[in-house]
């Protein structure tokens, strides 16, 4: 029988770390304020350095605070970044995602930057402002940034946050042999923009519950030994992983046979990911490893970013082989993202114009199927928020700690 | 075969019809045994040439066999295709063809057509006999951005 309206807005017999308030991820007060509190206070990954081999490449960057970067390789090989705005009329000084520049130059009136964020020309100086101006007041605005031992490029828009070591903790230490044992470069890249709320995307990689979703993972994973084995860790800051297993990706009779290739410092066929806060998934599958970052475009919108990463090493039929062990499950025509943004634009859909709680309830010892990634990350979320995601329009004490976690 | 070019051009539009209405074995019975199938991009944003599917006939069967147990959205989707360019060298009894390429997405729930994807096609067709047979398929994509993406080839 079904509930009516006000059985169906009533708390789930939970506690309140156990299930969050659906309009966390549909209200655009509370997007508004996740970009504040949020996105301007924490390390977003840009880019990997690959994108910027040498001297003076660039890379733009949407960051999901609302401002527009770029990221340069200076003439000393150091790796900054810069608000892509030009101090004089607020144009945007770099129009195409990546390039070359030794000097950034306006197309509006000219001026030019160095690579270091410097005013190095202004039009006609002398003639417009004598001697009125003071370069150094027109300089760049630079953003914090900082790589990781894998070479991704972070960046955080205050000036005030803690470094990316203390950020970052030791959640990314479960990946620090495979991805710290060669250099590596980026070989696919592709973005999706889907009607849902970036929360939604980050919970399934939180979850492994939703491999019912994927007629692949339940084949490979969930159907074989050591499944729900692994293990949930969770780390400072809403991190966390989930231990690995070898997939048997020979029971799945869309491809052919167990994948063979290696990934350095990597068990075979090994599954390990990592999913930092806000918004952030390093993702192994032995032999290919995918990066998901998101920017979030409103409270019903995110553009998801995949990379495909490989070692530089790889001769032509090991990239090859990689890629192919990549796009089968992860590409734009593979068989899981698909499923999984399906999934969360389905969510989204359900989701308008419903108020009402979802539920992160579920407690199997941290295991595959244990929400404690969810629970995790919203504790994370209420501090930063000071708001519950239980309950987010009841007013928290101040330097209240929301009972999220048990 | 008296009009090479025709039967390259035809085999190029009946592959699209065939895809359209998912008769993939009807589809796969225009491919040579040696068929390959490859989907590729260029990323401006991180310089690199990507290839997006890489199939041969039996691997792109095997993925066409299992849909059914996956979940997929299901907004049909139309090819529209237009023949540039066929080059037939009568030696060697092949086509190299080069058409364009649109494909609109109509969505179940109302019926919407949007612009998904524009790209070109670069086919190889082998011409012998009475018969005309796709060794190869290069779809070249413009568009990049697929939103949720498609279990169905293009």
């Amino acid at each position: 029988m079904g509930r009516n309206e006000s059985a169906f807005q009533e708390k789930p017999d939970f506690p309140a770390s156990h299930y969050v308030d659906t309009r966390i991820y549909t209200d655009p007060d509370i997007f508004k304020e996740e970009q504040e509190r949020i996105f301007k206070k924490v390390w977003m990954i840009a880019c990997h350095e690959s994108e910027l081999p040498n001297a003076y490449d660039y890379r733009t960057y949407q960051h999901p605070g609302g401002v527009n970067l770029f990221v340069i390789r200076g003439e000393d090989l150091k790796v900054r970044c810069f608000y892509n705005f030009c101090t004089h009329r607020g144009n945007t000084l770099l129009y195409d995602p990546a390039g070359n520049a030794k000097y950034i130059t306006c197309i509006f009136h000219m001026w030019s930057f160095d690579s270091r964020g410097n005013a190095d020309t202004i039009t006609r100086e002398k003639e417009g402002y004598q001697d009125r101006l003071c370069k150094d007041k027109l300089s760049l605005r630079e953003v914090k940034t900082e790589l990781d031992f894998s070479g991704m490029v972070w960046v955080n828009l205050d000036d005030a946050s803690i470094d990316l070591g203390s950020y970052l903790g030791e959640a990314l230490d479960y990946l620090k042999d495979e991805l710290s044992a060669e250099p590596l470069e980026v070989f696919h890249y592709h973005r999706a923009i889907v009607d849902t709320n970036y929360k939604l995307w980050h919970d399934t990689n939180s979850e492994i519950y939703h491999d019912f979703v994927h007629y692949h993972n339940r084949k490979t994973g969930m159907m074989q030994k050591g499944y729900f084995d692994r293990k949930f860790h969770c780390f400072p800051h809403g991190h966390g992983y989930l231990e690995s297993m070898e997939i048997r990706y020979d029971a799945y009779e869309g491809v052919e046979g167990q994948r063979r290739l290696e990934w350095p410092k990597a068990p075979t066929a090994c599954h390990k990911f990592i999913d930092l806060f806000p918004g952030i998934t390093y993702n192994l599958r032995s032999p290919t490893f995918r990066l998901d970052t998101m920017i979030p475009l409103s409270a019903t919108k995110v553009m998801i970013e995949f990379r495909g990463l490989a070692p530089k090493s790889d001769s032509p039929e090991q990239r090859r082989q990689r890629i192919k062990d990549y796009i089968g499950i992860w590409g734009p025509f593979g068989r899981n993202v698909h499923e999984d943004l399906l999934a969360v634009t389905g969510q989204a859909r359900a989701l308008a114009g419903v108020k009402s709680y979802l539920l992160h309830a579920r407690e199997e010892g941290f295991n595959s199927h244990d929400e404690i990634g969810m629970r995790h990350f919203y504790e994370e979320w209420s501090r930063l928020m000071n708001r519950r995601s239980s309950g987010p329009y009841v007013p928290s004490e101040p330097g209240c700690v929301p009972d999220q976690q048990r | 075969m008296e009009n090479p070019e025709k039967a390259a051009a035809d085999l190029v539009y009946r592959s699209c019809l065939l895809m359209d209405q998912k008769k993939f074995e009807e589809y796969f019975a225009l491919c040579a045994d040696d068929f390959r199938y490859t989907i590729t991009a260029y990323s401006p944003e991180a310089k690199v040439d990507m290839i997006w599917m890489d199939e041969d006939k039996a691997s792109l069967k095997r993925t066409l066999d299992v849909l059914p147990r996956h979940n997929s959205d299901h907004s049909p989707l139309s090819r529209h295709v237009t023949v540039y360019t066929v080059d037939y060298d009568a030696a060697q009894k092949k086509a190299r063809v080069v058409s364009a390429l649109q494909v609109f997405r109509t969505s179940l729930d109302g019926g919407e057509t949007q612009l998904f994807a524009v790209a070109k096609y670069y086919d190889v067709i082998a011409l012998f006999g009475s018969e005309a047979r796709l060794t190869e398929r290069i779809v070249r994509l413009e568009t990049r951005m697929l939103g949720l993406g498609s279990h169905i080839p293009f």
